[in-house]
């Protein structure tokens, strides 16, 4: 039994045997017949058979859905090796031993775990790529808002190529992000900087193209569509810019102007030194914070805006006193402003608004310039008209002087009134020569010039011929009244022989007072006016310069030997110097002097001589104009003899006087302290050539250049430019 | 730079075709504007020896000057004013006068173009006023005779014209001259340049003679630290001269023909010169026209130490 239990076939045998026997017992006591008994066997024999064959069934059912198993786990591991791109591992050798089939199957199974982590792990790895390409091009795409479709893995290409080839995807995709980032933020420090130059808020202005880039932390949207917003940004800030920038510049370039008009004080100038060094700057140039702000351009509006209105208010102001200034200067020079009424035409256009000012102020200025330079030129004339008028004055003084009956009568000062006769006596003999070098001086003026010289709008020499015209018909008279006299003193003579009286011959030259009233000229009218009123107010004097002394004649030799001689001893001396100056530089001699008193040499006094077109104006109409004239100037006129006397007594104090004005003219330098002996004879003549001699050497210099070219000077310009 | 010590410099390639008017280095780089009687302007790059750019004119270019190191300006026979902008190959008429424009500068104090012509005016110009004389032309000054030669030094304004006028101008009061004055020497002006400190100017002549003169007297006699300069002439030497010294201090070796003009670089260490006949005797064979740029030693312009008779002071 022992040994049954540790073999259950041996017992199951043992219990069939046993069984049998308590069969053949049961059987035996039964009495059953042998047939039955076989029957009976034998169907216990069948029934055993089909339980067998029952159970091979079942096992060889068992095999085959081993085999399969095996087969169905191999193909599992050739798929996964060739979707991972492997070499199949492991496909069953048959040729070694194999061992039973559940060997092998459990052989089989831990490699396909294995194969399937690892498949596993390679579809992770591809999802992971594949979601990271998925939000670059998500990224990247132009819209926002899309989703991509759900990610799909080839599940039968999960090979290391396919990876690879994937990430290299990635790679690329991830380049062009970091690219498209740049941009952004390459645009973004432009965009920075514009609107740091524009004064504007650089938050808002990106928050407007899309929301994300205000966030300096967080990540940045970098679609091409943010990218082209940017851009369009950038360029309408850009164009913001260069429109502003040329406004500050115009702004700039009126405040510059105003400045220089209106000199205004360096620190005021100061506040907007930024603004106006940026005048010509270029577009890029322009980077300071805030330059171009709304702020600073209306700032800089209304400062111009002020200086504006300033301007205005200014600018009236200056041009009167500009039109004083100039009226001044024509005072001074006893010139006429010419354009006076038209002046005050356009001041009164001014006030009303109608003209710039600045055109008027312009204008004004130009006319001082223009006044002050033929002031300049007119000078030395001036100065010997002075001296003229002053003769004048001693000479109708001393007629009054000459008729005075009693003047010999001593008295009180007596003696001064003596020296003064006899001072006056010798300016009177050089009158003459006075006028002449005078007009001889004047003439070649306005030869030089091609106008007219006039004294207080009255031509110089046309007073200068009255005077001699009146002179010598004084002169015809007094001898007249001589002959006269003497003829009376016959008369009387033989009619004290026969009555014994003898009237007085005083009646008759009274009488001929009247006649010579009548032809005297309205500029020595004046001049005697002026004259008279100097002495003392006799209602009488008004005649007496009328009548010149009749010495004069008969010593007009000794008189030439000062003023005229002088003037005319200079003259030659500067032609002479002419002729050596190649550049026809006529008073060069003077180079010695300093610079600041060469303003001399204007350009009037080298230009050549123009025809004199129409000298011989009307002495008719300028004595009518004289009539109303002189009433004008008379009080003038006074004055400014009296301010001439001390000049021509102390000739040493018009020097000085001279030189307050900045001019120093050499021309008065020199003759001034000469000796009147010393230079003596060649005076008439020398006095012309002056006229001639710029002529011949007119023969205009060219440069090397202007040769080159052939360039030639035009001849209107040289007429245009005199006449300025 | 070449083999020979003693040499005239390094010459520039395809150089004007015929007499050269100036030329100019720019203060910005080594770039070298030329201008040129063969009615053309050319721009060089000095130190590379290459042409940069051409431009060709209506007439003789009598005069060049650069606005920045982009762009510049040229006086022109034509009577015309241009403005030159090398990047783009652009021009523009500025204005006219009514002469041929002998020269024109240009005033970063004022960003104003100043020009001077034969018709015996200065005019100044706004270089970005657009194209159009009545935008740009700024102003016109008469003058007493033809200009020949301008010189710009801060605010200040040398006009040198025929008939040996000199006007000082202060550009911001053009309406007349500061100071005029007569060139102290005896014949035509030639040339006229203002010291860089601003204290005077330095003017030729035509007989070869170059005077020194200052703006305010009183500063003549002083002995100011003027540096020195370079002159050339019709002769074809180059000297440099020590002004404070009145002594030369280098000749370089002859150029084969007339110096037409000469230019420092902006540190001093390259001139340009411009051997060119100036056709001072007329119309006659000459050799041909050539830019030489030659580097400046520091020998060659540095004034000799002066031998002061006591030390001790």
């Amino acid at each position: 039994m022992s040994n049954g239990q540790s073999d259950p076939l041996l017992q199951v045998e043992t219990t069939c045997g046993s069984l049998l026997y308590e069969l053949q017992i049961i059987w035996d006591e039964v009495g059953e017949p042998d047939a039955e008994r076989d029957r009976m066997l034998l169907e216990l024999e069948q029934e055993c058979l089909e339980v067998y064959r029952r159970k091979v069934d079942q096992a060889n059912r068992c095999r085959a859905q081993i085999r399969q198993a095996i087969a169905d786990s191999e193909a599992e591991l050739a798929a996964i090796c060739s979707a991972m791109g492997e070499r199949p591992v492991h496909i069953r050798q048959s040729d070694q031993n194999p061992g039973s089939l559940k060997e092998e199957l459990r052989a089989i199974l831990p490699q396909i775990e294995e194969m399937r982590k690892r498949r596993c792990d390679r579809k992770n790895q591809f999802v992971e790529v594949l979601e990271q390409i998925q939000k670059l091009k998500n990224e990247l795409s132009d819209s926002s808002g899309y989703i991509s479709t759900t990610l799909v893995v080839d599940e039968f290409d999960l090979s290391l190529r396919k990876l690879e080839e994937l990430q290299r995807e990635l790679q690329a995709l991830q380049k062009e992000k970091s690219e498209r980032l740049k941009q952004v933020l390459d645009y973004l420090n432009t965009l920075n900087s514009l609107c740091l130059v524009l004064g504007m808020d650089f938050k808002q202005t990106v928050s407007e193209v899309h929301p994300s880039l205000g966030d300096p932390e967080g990540s940045k949207n970098i679609s091409h569509d943010t990218i082209e917003q940017l851009a369009a940004a950038i360029q309408g800030l850009r164009e913001i810019k260069i429109q502003r920038m040329q406004r500050l510049q115009d702004l700039a370039m009126s405040l510059l102007q105003l400045w220089n008009l209106m000199d205004t004080p360096i620190e005021e100038q100061q506040v907007f030194q930024k603004v106006t060094c940026n005048v010509a700057a270029s577009e890029n140039e322009i980077m300071e914070p805030n330059m171009l702000s709304v702020d600073i351009i209306t700032f800089v509006e209304t400062e111009v805006s002020r200086l504006e209105e300033l301007k205005t208010s200014k600018m009236k102001e200056l041009v009167l006193k500009k039109k004083l200034e100039l009226e001044d200067i024509c005072r001074k020079t006893h010139l006429i402003p010419e354009t006076d009424s038209s002046l005050d035409i356009a001041i009164e256009a001014i006030e009303s608004g109608a003209v710039d000012a600045t055109c008027v102020l312009e204008q004004i200025e130009l006319q001082i310039a223009k006044v002050k330079e033929e002031a300049f030129s007119r000078k030395d004339i001036l100065d010997k008209v002075e001296k003229w008028m002053v003769a004048c004055e001693e000479e109708s003084w001393l007629e009054e002087y000459n008729r005075d009956e009693n003047r010999y009568n001593a008295g009180r000062g007596a003696h001064l009134t003596l020296k003064r006769a006899e001072k006056a006596r010798a300016l009177v003999n050089k009158l003459p020569a006075i006028v002449d070098a005078l007009a001889s001086k004047t003439s070649s003026w306005e030869n030089e010039r091609g106008i007219e010289f006039t004294y207080d709008g009255v031509r110089l020499l046309s007073m200068l011929d009255e005077y001699n015209i009146l002179r010598q018909e004084k002169e015809q008279e007094r001898k007249r009244q001589r002959d006269q006299k003497k003829l009376q003193g016959q008369l009387l003579a033989e009619q004290e022989a026969l009555y014994g009286s003898k009237p007085s011959p005083m009646k008759n030259q009274s009488a001929k007072k009247g006649p010579r009233l009548s032809c005297g000229g309205a500029s020595n009218r004046r001049l005697s006016l002026g004259g008279a009123i100097l002495q003392t107010p006799k209602p009488d004097m008004l005649h007496p310069p009328k009548s010149t002394p009749n010495t004069r004649h008969g010593k007009k030799n000794d008189r030439l030997s000062h003023d005229p001689t002088r003037d005319d001893g200079f003259q030659a001396l500067s032609s002479g110097r002419r002729g050596l100056d190649i550049a026809g530089l006529p008073l060069k001699p003077h180079s010695f002097n300093p610079p600041n008193s060469r303003e001399l040499e204007s350009p009037m006094m080298r230009k050549p001589f123009s025809p004199i077109s129409s000298t011989d104006s009307s002495k008719s109409n300028a004595t009518n104009m004289l009539e109303d004239l002189n009433r004008k100037h008379n009080e003038m006129l006074q004055k400014t003899l009296t301010n001439n006397k001390t000049p021509f007594t102390t000739p040493s104090k018009t020097i000085s006087t001279l030189d307050e004005e900045n001019r120093t003219p050499k021309t008065m330098a020199i003759p001034l302290p000469s000796t009147p002996s010393t230079v003596t004879v060649p005076m008439l003549t020398a006095t012309t050539p002056a006229p001639s001699a710029p002529e011949s050497l007119e023969e205009i210099e060219y440069s090397f250049e202007e040769r080159r070219a052939g360039f030639v000077v035009p001849k209107e310009h040289l007429k245009t430019v005199i006449q300025i | 730079m070449t083999a020979a010590p003693q040499s005239t410099g390094r010459e520039l390639t395809g150089p004007p075709t015929d007499g050269i008017s100036n030329l100019r280095f720019s203060n910005h780089s080594d770039n070298l504007l030329v201008s040129s009687w063969d009615k053309s302007v050319r721009l060089y790059d000095a130190s590379a020896n290459a042409l940069r750019g051409e431009f060709m004119h209506g007439g003789a270019v009598l005069d060049c000057c650069f606005h920045d190191d982009s762009s510049g300006f040229t006086a022109c026979a034509d009577h015309t004013v241009r403005r030159l902008v090398f990047n783009y190959g652009r021009e523009d008429i500025l204005g006219r006068h009514d002469a041929p424009v002998r020269c024109v500068e240009y005033s970063y104090a004022t960003g104003q173009v100043i020009t001077g012509s034969w018709d015996k005016t200065l005019k100044c110009w706004d270089p970005r006023g657009a194209s159009g004389q009545e935008r740009s032309l700024i102003g016109t000054y008469t003058q007493p005779e033809r200009v020949y030669s301008l010189s710009l030094v801060g605010n200040r304004l040398v006009v040198a014209t025929a008939g040996r006028h000199v006007n000082v101008y202060d550009l911001r009061n053009m309406s007349q001259p500061e100071q005029r004055r007569e060139s102290s020497l005896k014949y035509q002006t030639r040339c006229v340049r203002c010291y860089p400190n601003g204290t005077g100017y330095a003017l030729s002549s035509v007989e070869g003679r170059v005077a020194m003169e200052f703006f305010d007297l009183s500063e003549a006699g002083q002995s100011k630290n003027y540096g020195t300069f370079a002159t050339g002439g019709c002769d074809g030497y180059v000297n440099v001269w020590d002004g404070n010294n009145k002594k030369r201090l280098y000749q370089y070796p002859k150029y084969p023909t007339s110096i037409a003009a000469l230019s420092f670089s902006r540190d001093g260490r390259l001139l340009a010169v411009a051997s060119s006949y100036t056709y001072e005797e007329g119309d006659k064979p000459h050799e041909p026209d050539a830019i030489f740029v030659r580097s400046v030693n520091e020998v060659e312009v540095k004034p000799k130490p002066k031998v002061l008779p006591n030390p001790g002071t």
